[in-house]
């Protein structure tokens, strides 16, 4: 069954297309990555789906209904959760505390959101840094907490925007276990935008490729991998080089 | 239940502090037991008139980090509904008071519904704008006095008059006003904590964030400027009936919205404790400096001109004021 369905999204900015007419389909339980250039449109393309701004055009379908132009709040409330590429976190607000805005969403009641939170702390192996401001703490910490965060609001499909970014091969693997790890225990869809091959061609179950605002390409990882035009817009030559024997090229 | 056991919950407060505050509650309390002048004593009602002007303003200036230079206005709607009902239809304090809420409430609807569509300095000034149109239409509307204002007489009434709130000595004031005073303390405890309280934290840290949170910012900022509101009416109308006497320029005037930001900002905004450091200090500091030197010297201007300094002082070293200082200097320890 598709918890998300897009239908034709186009979105314009000024005269520059940043989505130009993407379509996709998201089932539930699945884990889809997300990939393409700098600049191809992707997260353009995750602020229409959360409703950080409304597309120019298109269908946006979430668990069965038409949200188009929903603003982010409510989307938030329908299930739908996101973290952030740049966690801009000059603020006064701690890990746990943080981690406490997103597990007030459903509930008014400040002690069942903090053991909400403390159990996702747990989870997420933030615990001891409970007490400390997110910009102290290290790159790979940072990005638990926005997906920690995001968490607490109980998503059905959670759309992470490079969370290994910036991170070292063990970090890597962590996160990547991490991210698995929500996706079987909690049962959360989930979509990746990611620049980090060896991530998102091992746990994606589908990709789609953006090129330009445009989608050229869609199917299994090792499709991809093996795609000349997501070779000649993306990958490159060497990457299909270096990694022949897993792709089978 | 909970919410009344969060509002006592201070726990995440270290004993130290809980000590001072402790120790400054029980002298607040004995002051008027004390040998003081006519003149400490009023310094003292200020201080808590401000405090409280300043915990309201805390909540969408403080937490929220929405700088609201407007305040006045609403303390200009609190003090002439109370006095007006009273003057006109004898309507005692403590109906009229909750009427000036209720009106400074829907008068807060809708002004901030389009004013928290700006951001920033767009917001500041465009609150500076409503206050000072409210100011300049009080002063021609001659149902509420013009510009001289509405004053009670005293004589009329039979004081001690609970009801009406007219007494003639202040120490009736300085207890009313310090019950307010632990009242308004503890909700904000509560407040900090709350479910909103947390939102408009978030908001202030990062917008984008907050609303991927579910938090629908704008709401939430329009609900809590309520909050900041009836704080400040509520407070306005106490003002009324304890000086007896006002006019648009001396409830309204933008003096007194900055005087309100300044409370929260030197003290600390976005703390519990900061509005009250900022009244503790910068309340005396008007009394006496006017006393002395303003008066005397007819330099009546020279506490706006400290004012001035201190503004730049905080936001030049330490944006998180006076309680912002402490932390650091605790955090520093730690470490």
């Amino acid at each position: 069954m598709a918890l998300l369905e897009v239908h034709h999204l186009i979105k314009a900015f000024g005269g520059l297309k940043a989505n130009d007419d993407v379509s996709f389909v998201i089932e539930k339980g699945e884990l889809l990555g997300l990939i393409g250039p700098n600049g191809a449109g992707k997260t353009t393309c995750f602020n229409c789906i959360a409703g950080m701004f409304p597309p120019t055009s298109g269908r946006i379908v979430f668990d069965g209904q038409d949200v188009t132009g929903l603003p982010a709040h409510e989307m938030a409330r329908r299930g739908l959760a996101r973290t952030f590429q740049v966690y801009t976190a000059a603020g006064d607000l701690t890990v746990g505390e943080n981690v406490l805005v997103g597990c007030f969403m459903h509930t008014r009641s400040r002690s069942s959101a903090k053991s909400k939170a403390d159990g996702i702390l747990e989870q997420m192996g933030l615990k001891e840094f409970r007490h400390q401001l997110v910009s102290e703490l290290p790159v790979a910490a940072q990005k638990r907490v926005t997906m920690a965060t995001a968490l607490g609001t109980d998503p059905k499909l959670l759309l992470l925007d490079e969370v290994a970014a910036g991170l070292n091969p063990s970090e890597i693997e962590a996160t990547m276990a991490g991210i698995r790890r929500i996706h079987a225990e909690l049962g959360v869809t989930v979509m990746l935008i990611e620049h980090v091959m060896e991530l998102v061609m091992n746990i994606s179950h589908r990709l789609i490729v953006l090129d330009y605002g445009r989608k050229i390409a869609e199917g299994l990882p090792k499709d991809i991998a093996r795609d000349p035009q997501v070779i000649k817009a993306y990958l490159g030559e060497r990457y299909v080089r270096e990694h022949a024997a897993e792709i089978g090229g | 239940m909970e919410a009344i056991r969060n509002a006592l919950d201070f726990s995440d407060f270290p004993k130290t502090d809980l000590g001072v505050a402790l120790a400054v509650l029980v002298f607040l309390f004995c002051f008027p037991f004390f040998p003081h002048s006519a003149f400490a004593m009023a310094t003292m009602i200020q201080f808590f008139i401000f405090s409280l002007y300043g915990m309201g303003w805390n909540t969408i200036g403080g937490y929220g980090g929405q700088v609201d230079l407007g305040k006045a206005q609403y303390v200009g709607i609190g003090a002439y509904t109370t006095m007006v009902c009273l003057l006109r239809w004898d309507i005692p304090f403590w109906v009229s008071m909750p009427i000036g809420a209720g009106l400074s409430i829907c008068w807060s609807f809708i002004i901030g519904y389009p004013l928290f569509k700006l951001k920033g300095h767009y917001f500041a000034i465009a609150t500076i704008a409503t206050s000072l149109v409210l100011k300049d239409l009080f002063e021609v509307w001659k149902f509420v006095g013009a510009a001289r204002g509405l004053g009670i007489l005293p004589y009329k009434y039979h004081p001690p008059d609970f009801w009406r709130l007219i007494f003639k000595e202040d120490v009736y004031y300085y207890y009313i006003i310090f019950a307010f005073f632990i009242v308004g303390l503890l909700y904000m405890n509560w407040f900090r904590k709350s479910r909103l309280g947390y939102q408009l934290r978030s908001i202030k840290d990062n917008e984008e964030v907050a609303r991927s949170l579910g938090v629908n910012v704008h709401w939430a900022k329009i609900k809590t400027y309520a909050i900041a509101t009836a704080f400040v009416s509520v407070v306005g109308s106490f003002h009324a009936v304890y000086v007896k006497n006002i006019e648009p320029e001396d409830t309204m005037s933008l003096d007194i919205s900055i005087l309100i930001a300044l409370m929260a900002m030197l003290g600390g905004a976005g703390s519990l404790w900061g509005p009250v450091i900022g009244a503790g200090v910068l309340i005396p500091l008007k009394s006496y400096l006017k006393e002395w030197l303003g008066a005397a010297a007819g330099l009546l201007g020279i506490d706006l001109i400290i004012y001035g300094i201190i503004i730049m002082i905080i936001s030049a070293f330490e944006p998180r004021g006076l309680w912002g200082i402490i932390e650091k200097i605790r955090r520093r320890r730690r470490i």
